[in-house]
């Protein structure tokens, strides 16, 4: 992470890549340090980093080869483990219920990478004008954030509620009212309206990190443009965006992170239900290692959903290290 | 107290043997010792009396979270049990869902609670099996109970090797529940007793704008007392063991035809819409309201229900289908003790008090718990009239079966329940779904 910039006092130890240096003769000057670090005491980085090494590998890197080999044997968490090769995995792709929910998973993903965005975007360009209320509006939205899953789930629950829930009653004044929806029990409507109930708090969420980097973009780039007549759309198009893509990259990570691992929402308001159909790849795993006592298949489903998860974080990781190699 | 100091001199007197067999009885009794942990004490010899004192505590863990059987626990047969043997508890109470959860942890730890809460049959079994239950038949002959207890509770009460390990306490009995102010408004005098007569009362009630069943199956399980109930009326509770055990096939003939007098009654339109959206305290909510008459249910929506309620609330057997034997659901509920329990002789103790007649009458007494209590001793009068009525339907039964997620292993009942709530949707693809549940079976079984 660390980067030279300008003539400041070089590193000391060889930590962090020096990259694009601005003048030659620092660069050389630290090139020279860095080599004589390295020869004075290359393990002194290892050395500070050992303890949070050996926590990791504890805690993270452990448990992880452990749910992989879990994920070999037929164990119930219990007794016995009998190493069965990879059945489970052929369990998993002939399962009905994986597919179901690993296509739930990639619907929510699909909504959280779009809506949330787009939404908390709009709301922070709105909100980051010195208009009266504005704060007032801005707390509101993000408040949800605050809110705990079980109070979210409990309030869309009434929300959803087919009888004389907010929704359907809000129908029944309009005179749309006739067939009552079931929401959440509507086998073909129940993901949809979880997945709704969870962009719900997650606009205001990105919202606020949007208006955090609003707050970095200088405002005499916009001026500029204005000056220069470019119209707001342009401005926006042309000078915001492109300045707010870092902040876009962290949201659409954040989203997809928040989508893949889904659970709560789906435990407290449908348990996957009807029959499967809200199901999410976490809740499924949850099911399987703890209620039907199937360690071995839940570890299973654990890899593969850490194996989808890896897809998007190495995408992001690579994208990172090139952004800034580059700057 | 004096009366403590009495009870310390002869706790005393026991462990130094002082006092002759009769003079323990006499006195112990005196001093509100039960008789059971008396002869315990001196068969066990002073020891025994001496490990009691000195590791005291017993850990019992519970699952009786809801108010009503918490505070039971807490304030009376724990301190009764304190009060009769002088053994300190250490009372953990979990959330009932979780319990189920938490307890393989428990069971498999190193130093596992000596005494649990948990369901006769199947789900017993599966933890008896994995060698986790300790055998209590000793503490079953010491007490008398194989004569005091029915013989289907007793059954469900062994594990394969006809050794007890379960402890029952009480149970609650199935019927379909309905408000007769509503059935008669539709015209209906008296219950159905066949299949017949119960479809015709859902045209009845249909015609006059009343839901005839309310059914809540946001948590699946109440659609699992239709299978139960329909698949036992159909092919007899034997098959319907066999079925439960991974024994017969789910796209059998005889499910088939279970499945098929289901359809009639989808069909008919005797569900409410969308039960999906309620849980069963919400699918309560029409029936009180006079929208909906009857209602599949266990004996604890009682519990749900204000006393005045309870007024206009009677039940009947559900109706017979073909000519078989009748079985009736009537799930179990009681203790059993860690196979590496640390204070086993506190244990058995806690066992023979909580499976004994005192302590079950006393649970069958609380005018907030009533209770069904599984010993046969407890007198039949001191329940409220709706329960002496369940008692009597389930004396009468021929079969008695735990209920479906009791009687088959967890994971079976898990997409066995989510398969029943899919065909109440989608009916026509009832031979897609059983053959899929066919295969789970084969799976789960096979595996054991």
């Amino acid at each position: 992470m660390a980067q030279i910039s300008g003539s400041g006092p070089p590193p000391a130890v060889g930590v962090g890549s020096v990259a694009g240096a601005p003048t030659v003769a620092p660069q050389r000057r630290a090139t020279a340090l860095l080599r004589a670090g390295q020869r004075r005491a290359d393990w002194t980085p290892y050395l500070f980093l050992a303890l949070p090494l050996a926590l990791y590998a504890m805690w993270v890197i452990g448990p992880m080869f452990y749910s992989f080999w879990m994920s070999l044997t037929d164990t119930d968490g219990l007794t016995y483990s009998e190493f069965v090769g990879l059945a489970n995995y052929r369990r998993l792709v002939n399962d009905d219920i994986f597919w179901v929910s690993f296509w739930n998973n990639v619907k929510w993903l699909v909504i959280f990478i779009t809506v949330p965005t787009v939404g908390g975007l709009g709301l922070a360009l709105l909100l980051n004008q010195d208009l009266p209320g504005t704060r007032l509006f801005k707390a509101a939205i993000f408040s949800p954030m605050v809110l705990s899953s079980a109070v979210v789930a409990a309030v869309w629950s009434w929300v959803f509620f087919p009888q004389d829930g907010l929704i359907n009653s809000t129908l029944d004044l309009l005179g749309y009212g006739g067939e009552r929806i079931g929401w959440l029990a509507d086998p073909d409507l129940a993901i949809y309206s979880i997945i709704g109930a969870a962009t719900w708090r997650q606009i205001g969420y990105v919202m606020l990190i949007y208006l955090a980097g609003l707050k970095n973009v200088d405002p005499s780039l916009v001026d500029a443009a204005k000056t220069d007549g470019a119209s707001s759309w342009r401005s926006f198009r042309d000078v915001v965006f492109p300045l707010l893509q870092p902040v876009t990259v962290i949201v659409v990570v954040i989203s997809v992170i928040d989508a893949l691992r889904a659970f709560d929402l789906v435990q407290l308001m449908t348990r996957g239900g009807p029959y499967n159909r809200s199901n999410v790849l976490g809740f499924m795993m949850y099911e399987e290692a703890f209620e039907n006592y199937n360690m071995g298949y839940g570890a299973a489903l654990a890899v593969v959903l850490m194996l989808i998860s890896m897809v998007f974080i190495f995408t992001y990781l690579r994208r990172m290290l090139k952004d800034e190699l580059e700057y | 107290m004096a009366h403590d100091a009495r009870r310390e001199r002869f706790i005393d007197d026991v462990l130094a043997g002082r006092l002759s067999r009769r003079e323990v009885f006499r006195r112990g009794a005196a001093l509100g010792f039960g008789a059971s942990a008396l002869a315990a004490a001196l068969a066990a010899g002073p020891g025994l009396a001496r490990a009691a004192q000195e590791a005291g505590t017993l850990n019992v863990s519970s699952n009786n979270s809801d108010p009503e059987p918490r505070r039971f626990m807490e304030e009376v047969t724990v301190p009764g049990f304190t009060t009769k043997t002088g053994t300190e508890v250490e009372l953990n109470t979990v959330n009932h869902e979780d319990f189920k959860q938490a307890i393989r942890t428990y069971l498999a730890s190193g130093d596992p609670p000596d005494v649990l809460t948990w369901f006769a049959g199947n789900r017993m079994r599966f933890f008896v099996e994995r060698e986790l239950v300790a055998p209590v038949s000793d503490v079953f002959q010491a007490e008398g109970w194989e004569t005091a207890y029915p013989e289907g509770i007793l059954a469900v009460s062994k594990g394969a090797d006809d050794e007890y390990y379960f402890v029952p306490t009480n149970y609650y009995g199935w019927a379909v529940f309905f408000r007769p102010s509503i059935l008669q408004q539709a015209g209906i005098e008296t219950p159905p007793q066949t299949f017949d007569e119960l479809l015709t009362a859902v045209d009845t009630l249909r015609q006059a704008e009343i839901t005839p069943f309310t059914l809540g199956t946001k948590a699946p399980w109440p659609a699992a007392a239709w299978f139960d109930y329909l698949n036992m009326r159909t092919n007899g509770p034997e098959f319907h063991v066999k079925l439960t055990d991974g024994q017969a096939a789910y796209n059998s003939p005889e499910v088939k035809e279970t499945f098929a007098n289901w359809r009639r009654l989808l069909d008919a339109g005797a569900f409410i819409e969308q039960p999906e959206a309620l849980e069963w305290q919400d699918a309560l909510t029409p029936m009180l309201q006079g929208e909906a008459a009857m209602y599949l249910m266990g004996g604890f929506i009682t519990d749900s229900m204000t006393t005045e309620q309870e007024q206009d609330l009677d039940f009947f057997s559900f109706p017979k289908i073909n000519d078989v034997p009748v079985g009736q659901e009537a799930p179990t509920d009681g203790f059993f003790m860690s196979a590496k329990a640390k204070n086993a002789e506190q244990a058995k103790q806690f066992l023979a008090y909580v499976g004994g007649r005192e302590s079950q009458e006393a649970a069958a007494r609380d005018p907030e718990l009533a209770r069904i209590a599984v010993h046969k001793d407890v007198p039949l009068d001191i329940y409220p009239p709706l329960v002496q009525k369940q008692v009597t339907l389930l004396q009468e039964a021929d079969y008695i079966t735990q209920f479906y997620d009791r009687d088959t292993s967890p994971e079976m009942a898990d997409k066995g329940m989510a398969a029943f709530v899919e065909f109440m949707n989608n009916p026509d693809d009832v031979d897609q779904i059983l053959d899929g549940l066919d295969e789970e079976r084969k799976r789960i079984f096979e595996n054991g």
